[in-house]
């Protein structure tokens, strides 16, 4: 597509203009002090957001704002699924943050951020973008008092790794002078960046030996946060990763290497502990550890497909993660955390069980299903990319995992004795109903993501 | 154009019972209306391939393909038939009706999964089949999920069954690997002719999944245990249909196993397999079990008949297996109906009903190879298959005559005569829907020995592979043979289990030897063992983290031991897990500098 630059700078505006919008808006309304506008008011400016980069993304827009900025295929991609993803992760927070506005104006700054490292062009960009996305995720979990300590772990955690991040990115001028996302030349100094960046990456994309403290985290944080730091930002964490091993670090077969054996590692590590977990809000974040694991495999894999199959996945599991933990906010306001707890659920909510059994088979990768497609995906571009070994060890993992999603299913199908029906709130059954939706229709025809992802891989590549 | 009809009329099936079901509604005659469509309708269905691309990534299409020729159109004729005779069965067997909503849906999808399997061209649609396959059957086994046994069942039947699943995923990824398509077509016209590492490890693999599919050794035991099922799940998904996919698989891509040169493994461990399910069924006591390890065992001849090169002999025992052997459970279901008995020692009375008697008696004998019931026929075509290899035809000799001495000795156990004569009544007052279906398939024992003369002309249209194999005949040998077999079986069987000795039941217990040969337990220890190893596997990465920080705090200890001056400064904020996290980047740091690649 054609476009005049002045027409650039002004559809670049327009977007960033509906950023400060939705800050502003958050800010005024507040003033008023009421819920209820406010939260309408971020779902529409959330939905237009996703319209816009929904229709930019059909025109194959490709260009470049002030050298820090890129609007292309691969960063709207990005836009527009965790845009809707934070949508649904909106309607939680409005039926369970109790305020509402707090929540919102820090996840409106975080989600400034996730744009900013979306649309990142330079290393600076990228820095700032998890910069503001990570700290106001913070107070998002400090919104609930008891959850004092899973903030303080994320606050430390995140620390650390922006502050590996900030030594990376030093290294990598000090190597080559630049902050571009440019192909590097292999010398000791960026490899030891190379290292850095994957290491400081390892616990925004919840990658093993770096993730140790996100189970504490996401057991610790009210649902509707963990549903956005998993579903959310540790999504962000893979978007940074593909941008820089594949402009930055492509032609560093080792850091590949140290990728495939990160991703064993990840998959063994999330699916084996999550057997033992008898919290079922734990035993999900192990498991969204192991579907980390899954996500590096395309990463691994280091070809066009392989990126489009991670794409794939980070879509298909945010929105699995968002449906389950919208259930798990659900069952966490009557106090139900254990597995046991889900004894019964069939007869108290058929919806509620139906819902969780096929989020949970989707993640196992049952055929017709996101879940499926996505693992089909990454598997087929492991074999592509001649590593049999890696695809084969994804699938004994995936089947490693049906034990521990079978148990939750068999309690819930469980009969309890004295069991009446529960009606859920209407926001939770529609955040759980939109993220089915996407998981099964999505699954049965999944031509359209494909296509996108596709695109939007060919595109990184090009730039490479 | 018809073949989606025939998974549509089960699916609508299905939906009104979701929709309309209530628990006094007789549901099973919807659904055997149903199945009995489908089956008419497979009139309609013509040979052939379809291909539906299902999404496409860069050049690679990934699509649906269905493969419609004889050997499955048989499959589908056996599934949506035995599939009516079921349902049927079902509403005079289910007595808890709040269950049958439950029951008949994951039946439907059943059947459906089956008849997706049977129509499978290419392996996308064969993988998804078969994980829905794994996923129904532990449903089904594990139906009375309120029975700790049935659940432990469907437990050790899905593990098994997963077993597979990985080994079936990883013989696709192989062949996609080694071959670059999905298609069996495709990949069976590739065919080398020398061993590449990839065909062998993917045929490996896949005779893996065969294996565990097919309860063939050392996975033969989930489906004795499957027995804990509900009556009708057991006639049909662990007799006729679903154990059978696994032979199903090496009969369509018998070439690749051909290729690979694994027949003879396969022979093996089908002879192997038979001999253990037979030894088990001469000592096992509960009335289904006997008839499960009966049918591992013909699950295991059927395999040899392959491996043998055999096909014809193998699709004809295929074909008329699914008829005397659901027979065989139906009686079994009926007889525990009436007695409320699972011992045999415990079940007598039978005769009382005669129908019921007579039609079980046919299948009885046509397990046991009498002429001229459909079974006679099959233990001939399996005993001049493999007549070449003598050791293998001895041992199919000694296969044959345990075969027919156990199954008499289940048949003469539950027919002898009741001394109370209780159960009389009982008998005579079973619903007529679990009677009718029986002698339906007693009246097939017989009249599918048709099929022996009929099958070369049916499968004239079949792939040349099959075409190919050695036709069917019947020497005189094979019937003195079979039939001498049959008859010291079955007199054996009487010297020991006649009614005049069960009267007067001996306290004598089993030599050492036989309950040696009851080699159930020992698998289930070996079984409980490799679990436990897993387990333990797990529990010991699970307590990872916490030994660990307790590991940190030690080595923190030392550091305050040796330097207690510094020790506000650091060692007092020394976080274990920022410690995980910084050896996780050193030794990502060694690996990025000193893998050289």
């Amino acid at each position: 597509m054609d476009l005049s630059g002045d027409r650039l700078i002004s559809e670049l505006y327009i977007f960033f203009g509906l950023c400060v919008l939705f800050l502003l808006g958050n800010l005024v309304i507040r003033l008023s002090n009421k819920d209820f506008p406010q939260f309408l008011f971020n779902c529409a400016v959330l939905s237009l957001l996703a319209l816009f980069s929904a229709s930019m993304l059909s025109s194959d827009l490709a260009t470049t704002a002030m050298g820090m900025l890129s609007i292309n295929p691969f960063s709207l991609f990005f836009v527009l699924i965790l845009t809707i993803a934070m949508l649904l992760t909106g309607i939680l927070a409005y039926e369970y943050a109790g305020r509402y506005g707090d929540f919102a104006l820090m996840a409106s700054f975080s989600m400034m951020g996730i744009y900013l490292v979306a649309f990142a062009n330079s290393l600076i960009s990228i820095f700032i973008g998890l910069e503001l996305m990570v700290i106001p995720t913070v107070f998002i979990v400090l919104l609930s008092r008891r959850s004092l300590e899973a903030a303080a772990k994320l606050f430390i955690m995140s620390a650390i790794s922006i502050g590996l991040l900030s030594f990376a990115i030093v290294t990598i001028y000090g190597a080559s002078n630049s902050f571009a996302l440019v192909h590097a030349q292999q010398s000791d100094l960026m490899l030891f960046a190379a290292a850095l960046f994957v290491a400081s990456l390892g616990f925004e994309a919840s990658i093993f030996p770096f993730n140790v403290l996100i189970p504490d985290v996401y057991e610790g944080s009210p649902s509707y946060a963990t549903a956005m730091l998993g579903g959310i930002n540790k999504k962000v964490g893979f978007i940074v990763l593909m941008q820089v091993l594949i402009l930055v670090f492509a032609t560093f077969k080792s850091a590949f290497l140290a990728v495939a054996m990160l991703s064993v590692l990840t998959m063994f590590y999330g699916n084996i502990v999550a057997i033992m977990q008898r919290s079922f809000k734990r035993m999900l974040a192990y498991s969204s550890i192991s579907q980390a694991g899954y996500m590096l495999i395309g990463i691994a894999a280091a070809t066009s497909a392989g990126i489009a199959a991670t794409m794939f996945q980070i879509f298909a599991h945010a929105f699995i993660f968002i449906g389950i933990f919208a259930i798990v906010a659900w069952l966490e306001s009557r106090n139900r955390n254990e597995i046991d707890d889900l004894i019964g659920l069939n007869q108290e909510s058929r919806l509620m069980a139906a819902a969780a059994t096929l989020f949970m088979l989707s993640l196992i990768g049952l055929p017709f299903t996101t879940g499926f497609v996505g693992k089909f995906l990454l598997f087929l571009s492991a074999v592509n990319a001649n590593l049999v070994w890696l695809a084969i060890i994804g699938v004994v993992n995936s089947v490693i995992s049906i034990y521990y999603y079978a148990r939750p299913i068999m309690a819930m199908y469980a009969v309890k004795a004295a069991a009446k029906k529960i009606k859920p709130e209407g926001a939770i059954v529609f955040v759980v109903l939109a993220c089915l939706a996407i998981t099964l229709l999505l699954g049965l025809y999944p031509q359209p993501m494909i296509s996108m992802a596709t695109n939007a891989a060919n595109y990184l590549f090009s730039m490479a | 154009m018809f073949l989606p009809l025939l998974l549509l009329v089960p699916l609508f099936a299905a939906m009104i019972a979701i929709a309309l079901l209530r628990p006094s509604m007789k549901y099973g005659y919807i659904a055997s209306a149903a199945s009995l469509a489908s089956l008419l309708l497979l009139y309609f269905v013509q040979n052939g391939s379809i291909t539906i691309t299902w999404f496409t990534i860069g050049k690679d299409a990934i699509a649906i393909t269905t493969t419609i020729a004889p050997l499955n159109m048989a499959l589908l004729a056996i599934v949506f038939f035995i599939g009516t005779l079921i349902h049927l069965y079902s509403t005079g067997y289910l007595k808890t009706l709040s269950e049958q909503k439950r029951f008949y849906i994951e039946m439907l999808a059943f059947e459906i999964a089956m008849a997706t399997f049977a129509m499978s061209g290419n392996f996308i649609l064969l993988f998804i089949a078969w994980e829905f396959l794994s996923m129904l059957s532990y449903m089904l086994i594990g139906f009375w999920h309120n029975r700790e046994r049935a659940v432990r069942a469907a437990r050790l039947a899905i593990t098994t069954v997963l077993i597979g699943d990985i080994a079936l995923i990883a013989a696709i990824v192989i062949f996609w690997n080694t071959f670059g398509t999905f298609n069996f077509a495709t990949i069976l016209s590739l065919m080398p002719h020398s061993v590449s590492i990839g065909l062998l490890a993917g045929s490996a693999l896949l005779l893996l999944a065969i294996f565990t599919k097919s309860a063939q050794f050392p996975f033969q035991e989930w489906l004795p245990e499957a027995m804990e099922g509900p009556t009708p799940v057991s006639a049909f998904l662990h007799s006729s249909t679903m154990v059978k996919a696994g032979v199903f698989a090496a009969i369509i891509l018998f070439p690749i196993f051909a290729a690979a040169h694994l027949l003879a493994l396969m022979l093996w461990f089908g002879v192997l397999t038979a001999i253990i399910a037979t030894f088990n069924a001469m000592r096992e006591k509960q009335v289904k079990r006997v008839i499960a390890y009966s049918t591992v065992q013909e699950l295991s001849l059927m395999l040899v008949a392959v491996a043998s090169g055999a096909l014809i002999a193998a699709i004809y025992f295929f074909i008329v297996q699914s008829f005397y052997k659901a027979l065989l459970f139906f009686s079994s279901g009926s007889v525990m109906h009436a007695t409320e008995e699972e011992s045999i020692d415990k079940i007598r009375g039978m005769s009382s009903n005669k129908l019921l008697y007579i039609s079980t008696l046919f299948g009885v004998l046509s397990v046991a190879g009498m002429i001229p019931f459909s079974g006679f026929f099959a233990s001939a075509a399996i005993g001049s298959s493999v007549f070449t290899n003598l050791i293998v035809y001895s041992l199919i000799i000694l296969i044959g005559l345990g075969t027919s001495f156990f199954i008499f000795r289940w048949f003469f156990m539950i027919s002898g005569p009741d001394k109370a004569g209780e159960t009389a009544l009982r008998y005579k007052a079973l619903p007529r829907a679990m009677i009718y279906p029986a002698v339906l398939l007693a009246a097939l024992t017989l009249a599918g020995s048709s099929i022996f003369f009929l099958i070369p002309g049916f499968l004239s249209s079949s792939p040349a592979f099959i075409t190919g194999a050695p036709q069917l005949s019947v020497s005189l040998l094979d019937i003195v043979s079979v039939t001498v077999l049959f008859a010291v079986g079955a007199a054996v069987s009487y010297s020991l289990y006649k009614p005049s000795r069960l009267l007067k039941p001996s306290q004598k217990k089993g030599s050492a030897l036989a309950s040696l040969a009851y080699t159930h337990k020992f698998f289930m220890l070996l079984y409980g063992g490799a679990a436990r190893f897993v387990y333990e596997i797990s529990e010991g990465v699970g307590a990872f983290d916490l030994y660990l920080s307790e590991a940190f705090d030690w080595l923190g200890h030392a550091v305050v031991l040796a330097s207690r001056g510094i020790r506000r400064m650091s060692v007092g904020g020394i976080n274990p897990y920022a410690f995980v996290f910084a050896v996780g980047f050193a030794v990502l740091l060694a690996w990025i500098f000193l893998v050289i690649v």
